[in-house]
């Protein structure tokens, strides 16, 4: 009973806190632009991200390392120390992101400009960290975050072509915006494969002291909650379609994007959009700089833990506080949060190789993961997809800078 | 042999530095006019707050000042400059008397102005049209 009521809680909280800005703004403008064409990118960014949060449970529960000590163990601290620069350079655009995303919604939702609201809502991600515990942060955002499921209300309401949206989920070549289409298919992978995210749910399954008897747990809390997330994604897109592409709405600004459901829910739609993506970046917001401090203390070796008071673990606390207290300067001036979205989630896609590459040698490491080791499918699918979003982001990003 | 390289690469992203075409300055203008459509569209149906209808008016009134200036500024061949100029004058009229009418709850002032940012949606697709099919 209490193994079930650990595999619901693990799926509901994987749904509520799938969505943040990065996947919302891409899937929006891909349906915008696109129409269904570019599902297939949100299917394989999803199948992609399946297959890393299991290995990054697993390598916890089996070999009881973050994947952040095992990297450093492994590779040695000059190795790291390379990826750790990368690593935190996007993280820290995509928490300027979040906390953006936070801002605009209040903006949308009072009137007031976020750039007002860049140091309260710092404030808060702060005060929450500083006085919340793990399981709070994980678990109660994420609960909040089940308002995101509207979107998958106003996709059925509008009565999509299903056949058409299936057929979405076969790669195309697009016919005109070539460099467009890619940038935005990259942009989506980007937003799906975060190692930030592999990074936070391996510290918080050593927090919550896993071992290997929580393997099947994490393979099925893996596999449903990611799927069913992958799943709001893609009504994202469905409503995107449905409402912006037939208008020729090619959504740039989030005051656009905020129409996505007054046409399916006109009651309810404008406020339900809001608070999915207020709770949906606060969520984020607290996981990313929660994942930058584990990346930080893991690496130097300090003391860490969410539940642990602040003052047993000062660097840790020091690192998110920093963190946060940077991540409100750029909203100060303006910078507009759904262009540092765009870019930070295609320099994701660009830095992939960085993290997942040595994260597959230690999967692969009998000396971590015994008989637990990854099979052939698993190897194989994700440095596919890694390797593959690499080359798009690399080819891509060069080309919409320059087409601007 | 290297100068000549680094001179290729240059003119190539020079040339692919080149400000957007008339065609893509066209698409940015309609998805504006579209926005300020389904904006005004959505407050009628009080499915959009009053605030944020007026924002979302007024930023599609300035980004359609700042492209429509951009595009009949490069005086685009193939295009009625004056005809465009004038509709594209219009419609921002009637965007900016659709905020205000938001402020002075009026609706049925406001689904007039509504009504003929509509027309003049058509005329901008004819044009755009025209530059699509003249390229």
């Amino acid at each position: 009973m209490k193994k079930i009521l650990q595999i619901s809680l693990g799926i509901v909280t994987a749904v509520g806190g799938f969505l943040e800005i990065g996947s919302v703004v891409t899937a929006v403008q891909a349906g915008a632009s696109f129409n269904y064409q570019l599902l297939w990118a949100v299917l394989l960014g999803t199948i992609c991200l399946i297959f890393l949060v299991e290995m990054s449970g697993r390598l916890a529960a089996v070999s009881k390392h973050t994947i952040v000590e095992a990297t450093r163990e492994r590779f040695g601290f000059p190795f790291f120390f390379i990826v750790m620069i990368g690593m935190t350079l996007v993280a820290f655009l995509v928490l300027v992101a979040e906390l953006g995303g936070i801002g605009l919604s209040l903006q949308i939702l009072t009137g007031i400009g976020f750039p007002w609201w860049a140091i309260p809502v710092s404030f808060l991600v702060w005060l929450l960290m500083w006085k919340g515990t793990f399981g709070l942060i994980e678990n109660g955002a994420s609960l909040l975050g089940l308002v995101t499921l509207s979107f998958v209300v106003a996709a059925v309401r509008l009565h999509p072509d299903w056949g058409s949206a299936a057929h979405g989920l076969l790669p195309t070549f697009p016919g005109a915006r070539k460099a467009s289409y890619w940038f935005v298919a990259v942009s989506i992978l980007g937003a799906s494969i975060s190692p930030s995210l592999m990074y936070f749910y391996s510290s918080g399954a050593i927090e919550d002291e896993w071992d290997e008897s929580y393997i099947p747990i994490n393979r099925l809390t893996a596999t449903l909650g990611m799927s069913l997330g992958g799943f709001l994604s893609m009504a994202v897109l469905v409503v995107a379609a449905l409402v912006f592409h037939p208008r020729g709405i090619d959504v740039q600004k989030f005051e656009q994007a905020s129409l996505l459901m007054t046409t399916a829910l006109p009651k309810w739609g404008f406020t339900l959009f809001a608070l999915s993506m207020l709770f949906a970046c606060f969520g984020a917001a607290l996981e990313i700089s929660l994942a930058i401090a584990y990346f930080f203390a893991q690496g130097f070796g300090w003391n860490w833990s969410e539940d642990l008071a602040p003052s047993r673990d000062a660097r840790f606390c020091l690192t998110y506080t920093i963190i946060i207290l940077l991540g409100a300067v750029p909203l100060l001036f303006g910078v507009d949060p759904v262009k540092v979205t765009v870019m930070s989630m295609a320099l994701t896609s660009a830095t992939l190789p960085l993290a997942i590459v040595p994260f597959i040698f230690l999967m692969n490491d009998p000396i971590y993961l015994g008989k637990h080791r990854n099979g052939w499918l698993s190897n194989s699918v994700v440095l596919i997809i890694i390797l593959l979003s690499f080359i798009l982001a690399v080819i891509s990003i060069p080309l919409e800078l320059i087409g601007g | 042999m290297r100068l000549k390289r680094f001179s290729v690469i240059a003119m190539a992203l020079l040339a692919a530095c080149k400000p957007p075409t008339p065609a893509k300055q066209m698409d940015s203008i309609q998805s504006w006019l579209a926005t300020a459509e389904l904006d005004g569209d959505a407050w009628l149906r009080h499915a959009a707050p009053d605030n944020y209808s007026r924002q979302t008016l007024e930023l599609s009134r300035e980004t359609l000042l700042q492209v429509s200036h951009d595009l009949l500024s490069s005086h685009p061949p193939g295009v009625d400059s004056a005809m465009l100029d004038s509709v594209l004058i219009r419609s921002r009229r009637h965007i900016g008397q659709m905020s205000r009418f938001i402020e002075a709850k009026n609706p049925p002032a406001f689904a007039r102005q509504l009504d003929s940012l509509r027309a003049d949606q058509k005329i901008v697709k004819r044009i755009a049209n025209s530059i699509e099919s003249g390229r």
